[in-house]
């Protein structure tokens, strides 16, 4: 009794574990090619393209998409595609994809594009340019996004200033951040200006925001000994230094959440902060009465720069894909206007696409979605930069922004030891490269699998 | 000089009546035990408090201990969002076939490290603790590439099959257990004309159930809350456990349903509470180990 | 090789065989390949190419790669020793009440089971410089109220708090140990007048010192590979300045965000040679304090 007790239980768990988890049918039960795609977003961003699946997968009867959109799943998309067994279609950050597309993991678009018509000049230029790498297109957009300065309007009125008058140059934004800021009796801020730290997303790319580059034209070296450079890392330098690093520390300390009604713009504690377009989304679910207004960030004394990043989320087919035509059908489809408006809508964001009907405009939730849109059209947007190891640099660069602002290091001294430590890197991915050069240019042009 | 002998005896007595009194000593230890507890509680009672809250007061600052208003209904809204029910059975599958596979296969095999004295026991021995030292992240690439080579991607046998084969952790925790037991217990059954297989089953085993509930509860645990393995060998939703499930309520940007994800939880963690609750009583306390080792 | 010496030997592969299988094929066969890979330049993505002994040279000099060590040191320094006393301390007083054991013991397993995306968010909102509730306590005792994580000299203490939340674990271990403690050692003991701390002394510790050994080597292995809990509370970033920058978490950058695998596979085995070395002379040193079995 009791041994037989024994075998069973686990022989039936045994069968069980086979029969509720089995092996990935490659056809649905009506004979439908299944194709896999992975994604990395949660929450209204992940519905809002589960919606354009269903609407793929109910437009014709050949091909079932797979979705599964999980947080972190970066992992799985590396270890599956070096395994070779990679999904068909994979949601790409704009800074992971040059350095899969150098080791060659991605299937250049180029071939399949020509042949069905898709051109480079029906999207933004600064976008479709965040999907090029060494001259081919590796994934085409979903969602992009630029980043500007949004403000209180309210606190702009109570502080004296013209709530329709943002600051327009450096000079501005630093004697409104002074206007703006408060302190109670014992010197702690209660209400600040701006803060270069809040929230502190964009400290790799803050030299852009002052019109300045990471890596020279011949993306050979990095470009950090210019005086652009420099001078924006000295402003942080200066700021700190000015309203006082451990009174800084403190109000950082006590921001609370990004998205909650605690969020220091949202509460009305920060006045001005550096965000992207989602931002609108989060004033509306926690806070609809802000009263906020936004401009492009002024990082030089030239009113007439608008300094923004890009950034561009984008679909590729792995290479290695078991279906890569049913793939490149799926993100056609994506890719026409009225899916596309509606994923972009869905997501709060602007269209990727050179033609934008009215309708998008006029049903769009962030009412100032148009300046976003305009940022990205900005000669000064800047994407991500087009080296194989960004990751890393992204990294170092944020350890050297809080060394100055942490730590008070010599801006020179923090820059240096960025320089020395990137720089061979970038050397040696450059040396790779060349070894392969010619074996992988001559890959792309005639990519394997694909009719011309 | 007298005085002071006569008043040192006095004054020892006195504290050592102290001491033996049963009333402080157990103040004593139940008032550190309260202490610890409510040290040890507060994550759980929070993540309770934060599952009844809506998102505006579950991310406020600062926070509150207490929800203003008790949403109920958050525990609901926990499981629509996801496949909870589904994912919670794949999840208790999943669990209950680790814990087998754990528990038998390493008592058997630190048996074979204790109780059998054989050349090479020793050197293997080490060579096993070794293992643990090199970190898991670096395996990971080799082990896919053997796994898509069996045909397991996608199916839930990375997941399970391996606990079959045992572990260096609990190998090594048994292992101390079953070498904690006298030889003359052993022997007399040896005398009796036992062979190794029923001094283990009828001897050994009996005689460690503390040490072997607590390998059955580590196993358990550690697919309970293990995200990453699923993560990467599963791919349908319907297949994935209720850990990775949980990512589903965070969001890129921060933008985390901190009060739902708390609820998914709770809910995922009251159930194995009061197993252990159970567990612990049936299992551990109905044997009396005094006497064993002399 | 005597026939009862054959036999032994049979008996001892028989049933150490799940494990041989297992550490074959789980273990010893994946560590080869990448033992290969860290005398490789190897991106995951693209087949490795062999470079001698190009990764460990360039470890030598890699300055984040000394701070990842000292961090993960100072870290082991601090935690292992406190994790150790608090654990056998709060077995003992669980061990010696006889209601409610139960009940604390579950309770002493629960910040193990609590997810530890959530785990993340309470700790720091507990070490939290403004308003967190550990500084709200430090003040109202008049103790001084650091910004925990927010200070790069503090980061790695408000680490070793949180990291003492799960020390469940051995607790649970130390206590199936006191459970096979004879009690009729401890009433012979009273009987010669010893008093409870030389009780815990020359009955306790010798007689659960497998326990404590297992325990601390665990603990040992462990720490050296701290990962999750400043993964999770950093955004994997180790920050501030890299001062929550531990060994494995540099070097799961390395291997999976960097795409070094090469270089990642070095360092596991700089890391395995390290623990190596410290594990065998712990075991060295300590091997005849433990009492098996008799006593």
């Amino acid at each position: 009794m009791r041994f037989s007790a024994f075998v069973q239980l686990p022989l039936v768990l045994f069968l069980s574990a086979f029969s509720c988890v089995p092996a990935p049918e490659q056809r649905t039960q009506d004979g439908r090619i299944i194709i896999d795609y992975w994604e990395k977003w949660q929450g209204f961003e992940k519905d809002a393209m589960g919606a354009i699946v269903d609407r793929y997968n109910a437009s014709q009867d050949k091909v079932f998409v797979r979705y599964v959109s999980q947080s972190q799943i970066d992992r799985k998309l590396l270890l599956a595609t070096a395994g070779g067994n990679p999904p068909d279609v994979a949601g790409f950050w704009s800074h992971t994809v040059f350095s899969y597309a150098e080791k060659g993991a991605l299937l250049p678009l180029d071939t399949l594009m020509e042949r069905d018509g898709l051109k480079r000049e029906d999207y933004l230029p600064s976008v479709i340019e965040g999907c090029e790498y060494r001259g081919f297109i590796w994934g085409l957009p979903t969602t992009p996004a630029t980043i500007a300065l949004h403000y209180n309007k309210k606190l702009f009125r109570e502080a004296g200033l013209d709530p329709e008058k943002p600051p327009q140059t450096l000079t501005e934004l630093e004697e409104y951040s002074r206007i703006l800021t408060k302190r109670d009796a014992t010197g702690k801020i209660t209400q600040l200006g701006f803060s270069p730290v809040d929230p502190g997303w964009w400290s790799p790319q803050w030299v852009y925001f002052f019109g300045g580059d990471l890596v020279t034209e011949d993306r050979l070296s990095l470009d950090l000994q210019s005086d652009t450079a420099r001078s924006a890392y000295t402003w942080v330098d200066r700021f700190a230094d000015e309203y006082g690093r451990t009174e800084l520390r403190k109000f950082e300390a006590a921001a609370g959440q990004f998205a909650s009604s605690d969020n220091t713009f949202i509460s009305g504690r920060l006045a001005m902060q550096l965000q992207g377009v989602w931002m609108s989304s989060f004033i509306d679910q926690f806070n609809p009465e802000l009263e906020w207004g936004v401009c492009p960030f002024p990082g030089t004394n030239d009113p007439t720069r608008k300094m923004t990043v890009v950034e561009c989320d984008m679909l590729v087919i792995p290479k290695g894909a078991s279906h890569v035509e049913e793939a490149w059908e799926f993100i056609k489809f994506v890719q026409q206007q009225k899916n596309m408006e509606d994923l972009c809508r869905g997501q709060r964001k602007f269209s990727p696409l050179v033609d934008v009907t009215e309708e998008f405009y006029a049903t769009h939730e962030n009412p100032n979605i148009r300046l976003f849109r305009e940022l990205a059209e900005s000669p000064d947007a800047s994407g991500t930069p087009k080296i194989s190891v960004w990751d890393q640099y992204r990294m170092e660069l944020g350890v050297a922004f809080e060394q100055i602002w942490v730590r008070d290091v010599e801006v020179s001294e923090a820059l240096g030891t960025l320089h020395n430590r990137i720089q061979p890197k970038l050397d040696k991915a450059n040396a790779s490269w060349a070894r392969v050069e010619e074996a992988r240019l001559a890959e792309w042009k005639n990519p394997e699998g694909i009719n011309p | 000089m007298a005085r002071i002998d006569q008043v040192i005896p006095r004054g020892t007595q006195k504290r050592e009546s102290l001491f033996d009194s049963k009333l402080f000593l157990q103040i004593l230890q139940y008032g550190g035990l309260f202490t610890a507890s409510v040290i040890f509680l507060f994550p759980f009672l929070w993540l309770l408090s934060t599952a009844l809250k809506d998102l505006a007061s579950a991310t406020s600052v600062p926070p509150t201990l207490l929800p203003p208003v008790w949403h109920w209904e958050n525990f609901r809204l926990a499981t629509e969002k996801i496949p909870f029910w589904t994912q919670a059975f794949n999840t208790v599958v999943l669990c209950i076939l680790n814990v087998i596979g754990t528990t038998i296969s390493c008592a058997l095999v630190a048996y074979g490290f204790s109780r059998i004295e054989w050349p090479g026991r020793d050197l293997f021995f080490w060579v096993t603790v070794s293992t643990m030292m090199i970190p898991g992240a670096i395996l990971l690439v080799p082990l896919y590439g053997m796994y898509r080579e069996l045909g397991w991607i996608g199916t839930a046998l990375p997941l399970w099959v391996p606990s079959f084969t045992a572990s260096a952790y609990n190998i090594f925790l048994l292992r101390q257990f079953f070498m904690g037991i006298p030889k003359e217990v052993t022997e007399a059954a040896e005398i009796d004309g036992f062979n190794q297989f029923q001094i283990f089953f009828y001897i050994i085993l009996p005689l460690t159930k503390p040490a072997l509930t607590v390998v059955a509860l580590f196993s358990f645990l550690y697919v309970w809350n293990d995200f990453m393995g699923p993560l990467i060998y599963l791919t349908d939703e319907r297949e994935f456990t209720l850990a990775l499930g949980l990512q589903a309520f965070q969001s890129r940007l921060g933008g985390t349903e901190i009060n739902l994800l708390m609820a998914a939880a709770a809910l995922v963690i009251l159930p194995v509470m009061v197993l252990f609750l159970f567990a612990q009583r049936s299992i551990i306390e109905g044997i009396s180990m005094t006497g064993l080792k002399s | 090789m005597t026939k009862r010496e054959r036999k032994k030997l049979l008996l001892g592969l028989l049933f150490t065989s799940p494990w041989i299988v297992g550490i074959m094929v789980f273990t010893i066969i994946p560590s080869i390949f990448s033992l290969y890979y860290s005398f490789c330049d190897y991106s995951v993505l693209n087949k490795p190419v062999f470079i001698g002994t190009g990764n460990y040279q360039e470890l030598v000099t890699d300055s984040v790669f000394w701070q990842s060590v000292w961090n993960t040191v100072y870290f082991a320094i601090i935690f292992l020793p406190l994790s150790t006393a608090v654990g056998i301390l709060l077995a003992v007083l669980l061990h010696s009440v006889q209601r409610g054991r139960m009940v604390f013991r579950a309770i002493f397993f629960v910040p193990s089971l609590v997810p530890l995306v959530a785990l993340g968010i309470l700790w720091r909102w507990i070490l939290n410089g403004e308003f967190g509730i550990l500084n709200t306590f430090l003040s109202a005792v008049g103790l001084p109220a650091p910004n925990w994580m927010g200070n790069p000299d503090t980061a790695k203490l408000g680490l070793v708090i949180s990291s003492l939340w799960g020390i469940g674990n051995s607790v649970v271990i130390y206590l199936a140990g006191l459970q096979e403690v004879p009690k009729s050692l401890y009433e012979a003991a009273r009987v010669d007048g010893a008093n409870p701390f030389q009780q815990f002394w020359n009955i306790t510790v010798p007689m659960i010192s497998p326990v404590i050994y297992f325990n601390v080597l665990m603990g040992l292995i462990g720490v050296l590979q701290v990962f999750a809990l400043p993964y999770v509370m950093t955004d994997g970033a180790g920050g501030p300045v890299r001062s929550t920058t531990f060994y494995t978490m540099y070097l799961y950058d390395h291997a999976f965000t960097y795409l070094n695998m090469g270089y990642a596979c070095a360092m596991a085995w700089v890391l395995f040679v390290i623990i190596f070395l410290i594990t065998t002379i712990t075991h060295q040193l300590t091997k005849d304090r433990i009492v098996y079995g008799s006593h």
